[in-house]
């Protein structure tokens, strides 16, 4: 249990600490909320550590269930509403509790659970440690479940130091991303101010409105940005760092941003869900090679990929395999790097075949299965195809049945997709072709 | 040989399915002044990046090969030509009439 957070909090007092469409939020306001959880759940619980699947946006009460949850020593699983994904990871994670965030008030609600988390005795978290737990791609359909320690995780935020800078948060609460930024910004006391939308124009509105310096993003979304932004640069001025990263940098970009954004810093971060994100350092502001400067991480290249080993690993998936870690603590990111001057790296892409849309990640599967079960679909093949817009799209091949109408099977494709999957998982290009290249899908369907 | 005209039928064709798709009846009325991207725009990153690969499949229809409207170039114009649909129209024109590499 930290201790440390709740007493920063209570020596920022007044200063703002989260502002978004349902107002204003001051630490003061935050340590309420978070005693008032601790109170009223301790009601509900007892001392029973339980598992908690927080459904919402990043508002004040996600921010103080986030908090509370690890005083208490439960599990919490953030998740943001998405009707059918969410109920089925709710049901992956046999949350005990649902807790549903709006602005700064929540509504708790009892869950029958068939089962609990299972979790093997090497990735048992310390006694009186807060778990996390965060979805990523699987390889796999099914996203992996992952368990990181709450406490841990906490505890590194505690040497930053007390800065009033705004930031501007647009990474997804459910994301070690969004994690991060919101908890490093409020162990330094900034204003985070949370945009109602992710629109390019409605972000930019809002960083004018509150004159916000920093601005973490992912460089598609910087890309939108700047092309909503041609005619109103002015309302730029404020900001003083963007940091970006989940995808590669295209260097094209980043000469325009250098171009268009002069006086403004860029910075490039690195990290995954399963290690954390790390501190990292862009010696050469016109080239996307980083250094990672992180005493608590270590990084070497093995065959083109990158290794990391750090404090702040996850203690493992729970629902997958865990070979992408080694006996010795390694873990096998998948992102194939190439290394640059002075202990630099850089990051081409990943090795494998997940597919980075904007800095969301999915596997083919996930979508592959999906299209397989729409009528008169015989097979299919679903890939990442290159955009300049948003990084990669997903693309599929489709194998339909004879005598099928291609725009009326595609239309059908479509729709259920966007029944089924979060948007950006829904396929942009589809083809129609007579025999699906690789034998890949068969393959995984007869295991 | 593809008209100005004809493309604006297939953008409009497009987003008025895109429309009906998202459930966005704004844009199943869409005209040559909507706007495709921004504040008041009513297709979001993945409806733009959506409509251009419709777009791009429609052309590879009508002319035989296959047409990129998103590249480097593109986004980095001063006025985007995917902010409203006569600016889009008038880029899907220069386009197909770009000689073959």
């Amino acid at each position: 249990m930290n201790f440390w957070l709740l007493e920063r909090f209570k020596k920022y007092n007044t200063k703002p600490a989260l502002v978004g469409h349902w107002g204003q939020f001051s630490y003061a306001d935050l340590v309420q909320l978070v005693e008032k959880i601790e109170s009223e759940f301790k009601g509900l619980t007892g001392s029973t550590t339980t598992t908690i699947g927080l459904v919402g946006d990043c508002c004040p009460a996600s921010v103080a269930w986030l908090i509370a949850s690890e005083r208490l020593q439960h599990w919490v699983v953030p998740m943001l509403d998405h009707a059918q994904e969410t109920a089925e990871k709710l049901n992956q994670i046999h949350a005990q509790w649902v807790v549903i965030t709006e602005g700064g008030t929540w509504k708790i609600y009892p869950r029958a659970s068939t089962g609990t988390l299972q979790v093997e005795s090497s990735q048992s978290l310390p006694a009186h440690h807060a778990g996390l737990v965060l979805f990523s791609s699987g390889t796999s359909g099914n996203p992996k479940v992952m368990l990181q320690d709450l406490s841990v995780l906490l505890n590194t935020y505690e040497s930053r130091h007390e800065n009033s800078l705004t930031l501007l948060s647009l990474l997804g609460f459910d994301h070690i991303g969004g994690i991060n930024t919101i908890l490093g910004g409020l162990a330094a006391g900034s204003q985070m101010v949370i945009p109602e939308s992710r629109a390019p124009e409605h972000v930019i509105t809002t960083i004018k409105k509150h004159q916000v310096a920093i601005l973490p993003a992912t460089p598609t979304f910087l890309n939108l940005l700047l092309m909503a932004a041609s005619h109103r640069l002015s309302d730029l001025t404020s900001l003083r760092l963007i940091t970006y990263g989940t995808e590669p940098m295209p260097e094209g970009l980043l000469a325009r941003l250098r171009q268009i954004l002069p006086a403004v810093r860029l910075i490039q971060t690195f990290g995954t869900s399963e290690t954390g994100i790390l501190k990292t350092e862009s010696p050469d502001a016109d080239s996307n090679f980083l250094r990672i400067n992180d005493p608590h991480v270590e990084w070497k290249i093995v065959d083109d990929e990158l290794w990391l080993r750090s404090r702040t690993q996850i203690r493992g998936y729970l629902n997958a395999s865990n070979e992408k870690f080694t006996a010795d603590g390694w873990f096998m990111t998948g992102d194939k790097v190439e290394r640059g001057p002075n202990d630099t790296i850089r990051i081409l892409g990943r090795t494998g075949e997940m597919i980075n849309v904007g800095g969301e990640k999915l596997m083919p599967t996930e979508v592959e299965s999906v299209i397989l079960s729409v009528p008169g679909v015989i097979d299919c093949r679903v890939f990442g195809e290159k955009n300049a817009m948003v990084g990669q799209t997903v693309a599929v091949d489709v194998m339909a049945a004879t005598g099928q109408n291609w725009e009326t099977l595609r239309a059908l494709i479509r729709q259920t997709c966007r029944q089924t999957l979060t948007a950006y998982k829904v396929p942009t290009r589809l083809n129609l072709v007579s025999a699906i290249s690789t034998n890949r899908l068969k393959k995984q369907r007869t295991n | 040989m593809i008209t100005r005209s004809q493309i604006l039928v297939l953008i409009l064709n497009r987003l008025k399915s895109l429309g009906v798709e998202l459930h966005k009846p704004a844009l199943v009325e869409a005209t040559e002044q909507t706007r495709l991207f921004g504040d008041k725009a009513d297709l979001d990153s993945m409806g733009l990046v959506t409509l251009i690969a419709d777009l791009e499949y429609d052309l590879q229809q009508n002319l035989g090969r296959t047409v990129s409207l998103v590249d480097e170039k593109a986004m980095s114009r001063l006025t985007s030509p995917f902010r409203r649909v006569d600016f889009l129209t008038d880029y899907l024109v220069e386009v197909v009439n770009q000689k073959k590499p």
